[in-house]
């Protein structure tokens, strides 16, 4: 059993919630309180799996001694850990390939912990149509935890599409008024970027086949594929697209503030704190990895797209009414510091742009379900209608400013440590060479964002909970639940654990991502003198090894080094390990 | 193995048309037939695919009819998209025609024939039997869209199509007599020998051709020759709308990529900048586009389907455009396309014929208000045939168009921009799918309207479940039937 377990957590991970949302389905639709505490359970489960994924934090060991014979996965190298590799469909290449390694760990674990809390916190905003609610939920778990731990690109897509509809149905059906618009909205800026994708996907793919003879849709494989520099730059035009529109940046982001003002809470939870990492997520592992060149030549352009996003975003927040708009706005600000950190390209930089989706996640999670603690009192989320709030709502307050401090980025809490990271990055980057000198001006316009943040989310503060009471409404308004803070709680805690303590997080991503640089550092170098169609390491490519019949009969022999040299960097003993079914053993 | 066994297809076929008939005059409860129909057509299909699975060389057909129907995996293949359509729409007609009172039993004698004529025409290898195969099919469905003989509409639509159809049949067949006066042959591989050896009047070949693509344009609803299909689709009774889509569309593109392979497959008319790859990438380019954003604009859901079958005739045309430069590629993805096509399709018709009780069918958006949030279940194959179509992983329809758009970027730089455009186009193709589903789940009736409900009938629940199945199926496992596409993409 734990044999087996280690081997497909990440399918198993995968199959839970579908499996929930099937018993989901033939659960009768008359006890609205079984369906929900069934689903808030296994997604429990499910969080309780995903931390299977770290075998220690800390020189912890949470789990060597309960779990004799689990496969201990290491992040120290950077290698992907828990590998799956079973052929999907052979003729063309496509494969069932999951694997995670330090830089999705951590959004894994951040997707299995924030879905339970986002559907437990709607437990009573939503009250029609439990069943069909509680089943988007599991899906678009399924969706997006696919999405990040998906290693082969045709897989990747097909996750990257999937968690669109049960959002969809989420925003459209439990939304406000407006939802439809607003669904519909969200759904085309999406899958108008996603499929400008495929077709990009496609062309890397016919490249590959191109070069070797072969087609696959493994990234791993697919790294290797070095495209001149036009090209380069049409495909990462289209991956970025894609990934731009989800994060989003700055031209793109306008389906965001309708999508979250007319999503329900913990659709708004969800879509704030997950699904919008997947587009940084996306950037990270594809688009700057497979197209190098491309993201060095526009990756300053990009940063700075990301500053006038920060600048903007936290503009709007800033004259807002709505209090959810706000924070929506404010989504725009930091995911603008998460793009500024990525292509920086530096550890700390990269580093920092990983922990601050870390953090955003958290802050802006726990924003929007203090936003949907108001809005179910008061039923409006208008900055005018509340006023005094402090008085009636003490704890309510505590709570609100402790998250609000986090997402300005006050020393000691996440935020701090995120933004800080990133700007020490940006900062002394080399690699922001469009911008020459002015990198350190850039980062201080950047550093601009925080102050802004500081003014719009005090001023949300001021006019909500400052002041005398001016609506004869908010006298008698009750104060958080044990639910509710039974919702927050792991929000917060989790908000000063990284403030104090960012090294236990930033130590398992830091292989990952000094592995992702070093990598663009030698293919950058490269690309001086060789500007055609090429492959990385070309001896690596032998399509023996490819095809599946080969690899099954090669077994017997590659199984040996393979168990010798588990840790071994050379990617083609990784390719042995792939398709070593007794990896583990 | 005895050359008998493959004609036994047809065979069975004409003669359970011919049974059919003779027991509906006899018949109390026509709606049986649909089963028997069903029943016969998959028989027949099933016989195809067991030939098809089968290892191993073809026996070639004595010369009398082997001149004119070719035996080979591709025209297998089609027998059983074809009698896979026509299965199923007969299992709808089952439910429908009986519901809504038009219970007689000539619908599945025509669905049969029809069927028949639509297998000759994806086997036919000569003119000749294109034009028999394809009269054959047309005449059959020109009376199914007439069917509701006492609505106006239905026999507007039906005049519409008969004219416009026997106009693009005798174009073709002038193009034909073109093509024998410039070669002296009528079957394609006559044609391609005597273009290739340049002794064929290479303006005459080039009418011919154009002639014959317009007629074949036309049955595939490509546009500037799409003109009879919204009114078709709509006026036709629902599962003869159905049979439409999918049987005649399927049998029409398989003559349309075995005249364009083999008999305009040399030089002269198969090139980068002439000939007909370029004509038809414009075609595709027009019918995307074109039937994407005229269905935007459509309040009637069989209207909107009419439009998007436009649509989707034009991304299987980027895939017979593809197979110029990839041959196997382009007309695997063609095969895949049409299997993956016709079963959404049957979906979403199917979905929309079990919404519709009795004396109220659901043919519009606002018919269906509501329907999905009070009925969760019986809405879920719309959900799956909408997703299909639309191209949304994983469903069959999604395999499908990556598999069309791999074809186009395989084939070469100067073809991506057809892939690219194809995704914006299906973009926009997303925008009214998603309509059915927001009218199902996210609006709900007006004042004093009732909320369709879903039909009683075991022949609709079964088919949908089918097709239901096989779109997921083939969109989770699509190496499943892809491997018969890729060995049928022979000739």
């Amino acid at each position: 059993m734990i044999p087996f377990l280690s081997e497909h957590l990440l399918t198993a991970l995968l199959a839970l919630p579908t499996l929930g949302a099937l018993i989901v389905l033939f659960l009768p639709r008359q006890w609205p309180n079984a369906i929900r505490n069934f689903s808030v359970g296994i997604l429990c489960v499910e969080f309780l799996l995903s931390l299977l994924l770290i075998p220690e934090i800390a020189g912890w060991s949470l789990f060597g001694t309960l779990f004799e014979g689990f496969a201990i996965a290491d992040y120290s190298s950077a290698d992907y850990q828990f590998l799956v590799n079973v052929p999907w469909v052979e003729s063309v290449g496509i494969s069932y390939k999951l694997g995670i390694d330090g830089i999705s760990l951590w959004l894994v674990l951040l997707t299995t912990l924030l879905t339970p809390i986002a559907l437990y916190a709607s437990w009573t905003s939503v009250t029609t149509k439990v069943k069909e609610y509680a089943i988007a939920f599991l899906l678009l778990q399924v969706g997006m935890l696919g999405a990040f731990v998906a290693l082969d690109l045709f897989l990747f897509y097909v996750f990257w599409e999937l968690m669109l509809v049960p959002m969809y149905l989420i925003i459209g059906i439990w939304g406000g008024k407006e939802r439809v618009y607003a669904a519909v909205k969200f759904f085309l800026y999406t899958m108008v970027g996603s499929l400008l994708m495929l077709v990009a996907i496609l062309y890397l793919v016919n490249s590959y086949k191109e070069l070797t003879g072969f087609y696959t849709f493994d990234l791993e494989r697919l790294h290797d594929v070095i495209l001149p520099f036009d090209t380069q730059l049409l495909l990462f035009g289209a991956f970025g697209l894609a990934f731009a529109i989800k994060v989003p940046m700055f031209p793109f982001h306008t389906w965001l503030p309708d999508a979250h003002v007319q999503a329900p809470t913990g659709g708004s939870v969800i879509l704030a704190a997950v699904m919008l990492k997947l587009g940084t997520y996306g950037i990270l592992r594809f688009a700057i990895p497979l197209f190098p060149l491309a993201s060095q030549y526009l990756g300053p352009n990009i940063a700075l797209i990301g500053i006038i996003g920060i600048l903007y975003g936290a503009y709007c927040a800033w004259v807002q009414k709505d209090v959810k708009k706000l924070v929506a706005y404010s989504s725009v600000s930091h995911m603008g510091f998460v793009a500024l950190g990525m292509f920086s390209m530096t550890t700390h930089g990269v580093n920092g742009a990983i922990l601050q989706m870390l953090n955003h996640g958290v802050s802006t999670g726990a924003l929007f379900i203090l936003v949907g603690v108001i809005y179910e009192r008061r039923h409006t989320r208008d900055l005018d209608q509340f006023g005094g709030l402090a008085k009636v709502m003490p704890w309510y307050a505590v709570a609100f400013i402790i998250v609000s401090m986090s997402s300005i980025g006050l020393p000691g809490t996440n935020g701090f440590v995120g933004e800080f990271l990133i700007m020490s990055g940006a900062f002394v980057s080399t690699r922001l060479i469009g911008f020459g000198q002015w990198s350190t001006i850039f980062t201080v316009v950047a550093a601009l964002g925080v102050i802004l943040a500081a003014v719009y989310m005090l001023h949300a503060i001021l006019k909500m909970f400052w002041g005398p009471i001016t609506h004869k409404e908010n006298e008698n308004l009750k104060d958080m639940t044990s639910r509710e803070w039974i919702a927050i709680a792991p929000l917060m805690v989790l908000i000063f654990v990284t403030g104090l303590w960012p090294n236990l997080f930033l130590h398992k991503s830091q292989p990952a991502v000094e592995a992702l640089i070093s990598d663009f550092s030698d293919k950058w170098a490269e690309s001086d003198n060789n500007d055609s169609l090429h492959l990385w390491h070309p001896d690596q490519h032998a399509p023996e090894a490819e095809t599946v019949e080969g690899a099954e009969e090669a077994e017997p022999a590659e199984n040996e080094p393979a168990a010798a040299a588990p840790n071994d960097p050379e990617p083609d003993a990784r390719t042995a390990l792939l398709v070593s079914p007794t990896r583990t053993r | 193995m005895s050359f008998w066994l493959y004609v036994a297809p047809l065979l069975l076929l004409v003669f359970s048309g011919l049974f059919i008939m003779m027991v509906d005059a006899f018949a109390k409860e026509r709606a049986e037939l649909g089963m028997v129909t069903a029943v016969s057509l998959a028989a027949a299909g099933g016989i195809s695919l067991a030939l098809l699975m089968r290892d191993g060389g073809m026996t070639a057909l004595p010369p009398e009819i082997g001149n004119f129907i070719a035996v080979d995996k591709m025209a297998l293949f089609f027998d059983v998209v074809i009698c896979l359509g026509g299965a199923l729409s007969a299992l709808l007609a089952g439910g429908y025609l009986n519901e809504h009172g038009h219970d007689r039993g000539e619908f599945y004698v025509l669905i049969i024939f029809s069927a028949f004529g639509a297998m000759i025409l994806a086997r036919s290898v000569d003119m000749l039997s294109l034009f028999l195969g394809l009269e054959t099919m047309s005449l059959a469905v020109y009376c199914m869209v007439a069917f509701r003989r006492t609505s106006k509409r239905a026999v507007e639509g039906a005049m519409k199509y008969f004219l416009l159809g026997s106009f693009a049949a005798a174009i073709l067949l002038f193009g034909a007599a073109l093509l024998y006066a410039a070669t002296g042959h009528t079957d394609f591989v006559g044609i391609a020998a005597s273009i290739d050896s340049g002794a064929a009047d290479t303006r005459l070949v080039l009418f011919g051709m154009l002639m014959v693509i317009v007629g074949l344009a036309f049955k595939v609803s490509a546009v500037p020759f799409h003109m009879w299909t919204p009114d078709a689709y709509e006026s036709a009774v629902t599962p003869a709308t159905t049979f439409m889509s999918v049987a005649v569309k399927s049998a029409a593109f398989a003559v349309f990529v075995r005249v364009m392979m083999v008999c305009f497959g040399s030089e002269a008319t198969m090139n980068d900048t002439a000939g007909w790859p370029p004509l038809l990438a414009g075609i595709a380019v027009l019918s995307m586009i074109y039937g994407n954003i005229a269905a935007l604009a459509q309040q009637n859901i069989k209207r909107m389907l009419a439009y998007s079958s436009i649509a989707h005739a034009g991304y299987i045309l980027v895939g017979l455009v593809a197979a110029f430069r990839v041959e196997e590629l382009g007309i695997s993805s063609v095969l895949y396309y049409l299997l993956a096509y016709t079963v959404s399709n049957v979906l979403a018709f199917g979905s929309l014929i079990y919404f519709g009780s009795k004396g109220k069918e659901s043919v519009h958006y606002a018919d269906l208000r509501g329907a999905g949030r009070r009925h969760p279940a019986a809405a879920l194959p719309f959900i799956i045939g909408i997703l299909s179509l639309m191209g949304f992983p994983p469903t069959a329809g999604f395999f499908g168009k990556y598999y069309v758009f791999n074809a186009a970027v395989q084939a070469g730089d100067q073809y991506i921009w057809l892939a690219v455009i194809g995704v914006l186009a299906s973009a926009v193709g997303a925008y009214y799918y998603l309509r059915v589903l927001v009218c199902l789940f996210m609006e709900s009736p007006e004042e004093g309207q009732a909320t369709a409900t879903p039909m009683k009938s075991g022949y609709v629940t079964t088919a949908l479940a089918l097709s239901g199945a096989a779109v997921m199926a083939w969109g989770l496992m699509p190496n499943w039937v892809l491997d018969y596409a890729i060995a049928a993409a022979r000739f």
